[in-house]
């Protein structure tokens, strides 16, 4: 109690050290006044009474000292003077601080953004929702590695039969047409097992959520939640909401509750807006059997573990359940065991995928951020050179090495959080871009990225590894220093460089790996956009529409089709018209179906795969796809001819071995089809993408409750065929909403979202590193140049011309920059190599970059220089 | 050194305390007057070791102190007993000095 009395009391004195200094002042002045007095009463003359009185009150200093040890804390005193000094000595070099501390913000902005997304990926999986990195996807696994998804029945299986998992959760995503008649909107959802939200660990902000007894058997009570957002726009937010009906897919829905606010469903980055019993299924999607079939696998499992139970015990009772189900129902669970994933491998979702790219990212920004370190650190150093007099008298004057150090520390440390700090100003503004961009999709993605404690513990901590690291060599530098010699040197002394030039050699040759990561990715990344398609998506219009629900079998599904083709195809504006299931160049990509094909065998284990898409008649022509053999499809109504398929060149040429294709059956889960055309290869995936065998199907053939509509603009502008087409759609079926709109060249771009962040980020940090790169240089250049100024000012003297001084000095440091260059050049085409390792080497990267770098620090070289060879030789010899 | 020295605070302290026990407040030079008195010229020299120990006990509560006029009438610190109970203390440092003068006149033979 004393001792943290006596704290508070010290720590307070540390705040009002001036004021306390005044009295002790005042006190010691009357002891002597008082004891100088007492003196002469005693006969001393006045001097003499003032020197005994003085002698007896002893050492002033001594005590002085003693006195604040005992008044204040001298550690933290000593910090805050410390840093005190940092600043001011910061603050006398604006221009060199500004360039350290935007350039380390800039690398740390970057990292910490790049963090907060892995940090999302694997820690943070689901907003609002505690711990669901916790959560394991209970996925059932196919021989091939396919993860098909649960059915309904075995979910209700596993619930029971998987002990060590504390409540398993099923969810199916579904699009719902909400709205009355006419005027409907496409919203997507999720049918929920009964205890979704309490497994989740969510309170509803109004009202309640679904009970466990509502999913439990069919046709109970039609309710749902609604997001928060949801609730904003549509009901303003009115608490009276619960209660009010919702019309979804035709059926009444009651509102019951609202979910937290930064819910957006299990399925993240998607982002849902109602939730309802998967029990509502049937009535939800026209009669679906999902609930009874098991070989309807709509759903996905997550659950968390129970407390004190392991994965490996969980993964050992679900493959024991799976097992049992194969046993006992072989038609739809045989050959399908099963796996627990952790959540950020969902095979669905673009997690898996992202977290290896962001991976990357993160090391191409750490390796940057180094070479920002090694600049700052070269930085320090040649001005640590310059203040090498300051430090030696301060040796000189009783400083400890250790307190020299730290002064430095102090210096670097302010400098690399002051960095740090604004690192994380634009960490979270990164974050709020890239989460705002738009990401208006089939499906709406939100990503849940923010800035929070971890990721500002992130920054501070790179902060401080940057302070650390870039001290080193100023602080290892003043630690040898001999205070003699310091004080003695001048100019003239031979310049301690060596590890300014090792510093500089590492910078540059960061610099060149880093650099040639980001032009190889750019160059891919422009390559791509302006690589043939072979289609030609300008003119062509995209839009989606769903039936799924209001036909009940495959007959209406294509009779709705072939009208809505027909009155397409009679628009004025509308050059060619067709429907397809998927859109080539999607981020969610083209699905690959197994098949056997007549006359090809295959030796090696697994399936034959290509990429799978069902169109109507009339898609090549609308998507410009010369069909090279053979003929369209025939046309939706034709009941006569078989089942038919188109493929591409490369299905011929590496199923077929170029043999004759027309007329050979192709036998996939859906039945036979009989191939009567052979259309031209085009991009499916990504452009640049290498040829991919492709088989096309008729919608005559397999119609599907959805589809994709093509239109292709016969005066080239397909964004006025928009109106037209909601028109066209709403006199077919005014329930259906026509959504998804955009042009192909939109959906193009949308798709390669993904792509242009990286791209975008090396495009700005890439001349920015160039930049670095070139300061640092200058930096190191000048300052040695500045310390040699005697030298040169002899050299001239003697002679020598400016021309030949500037290129002994440009020589000299280019040999350094040089290896620095090669060294970093060998070790990007080892690291491409490995990363790419079927391409050839990408020769105008890897000449261009280097070209630049050198050419660059040339220049950063030869302004320093000059300005030393323009210097009058008589000013240089008087020079100290 | 530094026990010494703080072995010498603690006496001084305790000096200190009983003084303005006695005397009802003073100024530092007033203290140093009468410890150097009782004392017999123990405390002649460094008179100024006073005051770090006046600010020790001061944090500690044991003394208070405010300015007041000094004879002279001119401005000075003026310390007081304060609330801690000197009693205590006192018997504390009687005990230990009985110990360790005990200790001291303890010889050789009185231990075989």
């Amino acid at each position: 109690m004393r001792s943290l009395r006596r704290f508070l009391t010290r720590l307070l004195n540390s705040a009002t050290t001036r004021v306390q200094d005044e009295r002790l002042r005042e006190e010691i002045e009357e002891h002597l006044t008082l004891q100088t007095e007492e003196n002469l009463r005693a006969g001393l003359t006045p001097v003499e009474a003032r020197r005994q009185a003085m002698l007896k009150f002893g050492g002033v200093e001594a005590m002085k000292l003693d006195y604040r040890a005992e008044r204040g804390l001298q550690l933290i005193e000593n910090l805050v003077g410390d840093l005190r000094n940092a600043g001011r000595s910061i603050s006398r070099m604006p221009g060199l601080a500004t360039v350290i501390i935007v350039s380390l913000a800039i690398g740390i902005g970057v990292n910490t953004t790049i963090f907060s997304w892995i940090q999302m990926i694997l820690f943070e999986p689901m907003p609002a929702v505690s711990g669901a990195a916790n959560f394991l996807l209970v996925e059932p696994r196919t021989e091939t590695g396919g993860y098909p998804g649960a059915s309904w029945l075995e979910y209700r299986d596993l619930q029971t039969q998987v002990p060590a998992l504390r409540d398993v959760v099923a969810f199916q995503m579904v699009p719902f047409n909400v709205g009355e008649r006419g005027q409907t909107e496409r919203t997507h959802g999720q049918l929920v097992s009964g205890n979704y939200f309490s497994a989740l660990g969510l309170k509803p902000i109004v009202g309640r959520f679904i009970r466990t007894e509502e999913a439990e058997r069919p046709g109970t009570e039609p309710v749902v939640v609604i997001s928060y957002d949801y609730w904003q726009t549509r009901f303003r937010g009115a608490p009276g909401v619960v209660g009010q009906k919702l019309r979804v897919n035709e059926r009444e829905l009651v509102v019951i509750g609202v979910a937290p606010r930064d819910f957006q469903g299990t399925m993240v980055p998607l982002k849902f807006e109602l939730w309802a019993p998967a029990t509502m299924a049937p009535a939800l999607l026209g009669g679906t059997r999902d609930l009874e079939d098991r070989n309807s696998r709509a759903f996905s499992l997550i659950g968390m573990l129970r407390p004190g139970a392991t994965r490996e015990e969980a993964q050992a009772q679900f493959s024991t359940a799976m097992a049992q189900l194969a046993r006992d129902y072989p038609d739809a669970s045989a050959g399908i065991g099963g796996e627990m994933l952790p959540f950020w491998q969902a095979p669905r979702g673009p997690q898996r995928l992202l977290i290896s790219g962001l991976a990357i990212l993160q090391g191409v920004m750490l390796l940057l951020l180094l070479a920002v370190c090694g600049n700052t650190a070269n930085l320090m150093l040649a001005r640590g050179s310059a203040r090498q007099r300051e430090m030696a008298v301060r040796m000189a004057l009783g400083a400890g090495r250790w307190r020299i150090v730290s002064l430095v520390l102090y210096e670097n440390m302010l400098l690399a959080f002051l960095g740090a700090g604004l690192g994380a100003a634009i960490a979270g503004w990164g974050t709020t871009a890239l989460r705002v961009a738009p990401m208006i999709g089939a499906f709406p993605i939100l990503f849940p990225t923010r800035v929070d404690q971890f990721t500002l513990a992130f920054a501070m901590l790179l902060g401080a590894a940057c302070g650390l690291i870039f001290s080193g060599a100023p602080a290892f530098h003043l630690v040898r220093l001999d205070p003699q010699d310091g004080l003695r040197s001048t100019s003239n002394t031979p310049p301690r460089s060596r590890a300014r030039k090792v510093l500089m050699g590492v910078e540059v040759g960061l610099a060149t790996v880093v650099l040639i990561a980001a032009a190889l990715f750019l160059q891919s990344f422009r390559s791509a956009r302006h690589a043939d398609p072979r289609f030609r998506p300008e003119g062509v219009l995209l839009a989606a529409y769903d039936v799924s629900g209001r036909n009940p079998d495959k007959a209406s599904n294509r009779e709705f089709a072939a009208r809505l083709l027909e009155r397409l195809r009679s628009l004025p504006d509308v050059e060619a018209a067709a429907i397809a299931t998927n859109v080539p160049v999607d981020l969610h990509g083209i699905p690959r179906r197994p098949f056997t094909v007549q006359g090809h065998v295959r030796t090696e284990p697994g399936q034959d795969r290509a990429i799978s898409n069902t169109v109507t008649p009339g898609y090549f022509k609308v998507m410009g796809i010369p069909l090279l053999e053979g003929n369209d499809f025939a046309e939706m109504r034709d009941q006569t001819a078989p089942a038919q398929a188109i493929v591409n060149e490369e299905f011929v040429r590496r199923y077929l071995s170029g043999a004759e294709p027309i007329g050979r059956l192709i036998q996939t889960g859906a039945g036979s089809f009989a191939i009567i055309g052979v259309a031209r290869n085009s991009v499916y995936d990504a452009f640049g993408e290498a040829a991919q065998p492709a088989a096309y199907f008729s919608y005559r053939d397999r119609p599907e409750d959805q589809g994709q509509i093509h239109l292709r603009a016969r005066n080239g502008n397909e964004a006025a065929l928009t109106s037209e087409a909601r028109a066209v759609l709403r006199d077919l079926d005014p329930m259906l909403p026509l959504y998804d709109v955009r042009t192909f060249s939109q959906h193009i771009e949308r798709n390669l979202y993904l792509r242009r962040i990286p791209a975008r980020l090396f495009a700005v940090l890439g001349p920015l590193l160039l930049g670095l790169a070139a300061i640092g240089i200058y930096a190191v250049v000048s300052y040695a140049v500045a310390r040699r100024t005697r030298e040169i000012g002899v050299r001239l003297a003697f002679g020598a011309t400016s021309g030949r001084v500037i290129l002994q000095i440009i020589r000299e440091n280019l040999r350094v920059i040089a290896w620095g260059t090669a060294i970093g050049w060998a070790l990007a085409l080892v690291i491409s190599g490995r990363a790419t390792p079927k391409s050839v080497v990408n020769l105008p990267v890897f000449i261009g970059v280097p070209a630049i770098l050198l050419s660059v620090a040339t220049l950063a070289c030869w302004i320093p220089a000059r300005r030393a060879s323009r210097i009058d030789p008589m000013a240089a010899l008087r020079h100290e | 050194m530094k026990q010494k020295a703080d072995v010498l605070k603690g006496a001084l302290a305790l000096m200190i305390r009983k003084t303005l026990d006695v005397l009802g407040p003073q100024h530092g030079y007033g203290i140093a007057r009468r410890i150097e008195q009782s004392s017999g010229d123990l405390l002649a020299v460094n008179q100024g070791t006073l005051y770090p120990v006046l600010l020790k006990l001061e944090q500690e509560r044991a003394i208070t102190s405010e300015w007041g006029a000094s004879e002279n009438n001119r401005r000075a610190r003026f310390y007081r007993e304060g609330r801690k109970q000197l009693q205590v203390e006192t018997q504390d440092w009687e005990q230990t000095a009985a110990i360790i003068g005990r200790f001291f006149q303890v010889k050789a033979e009185d231990l075989s």
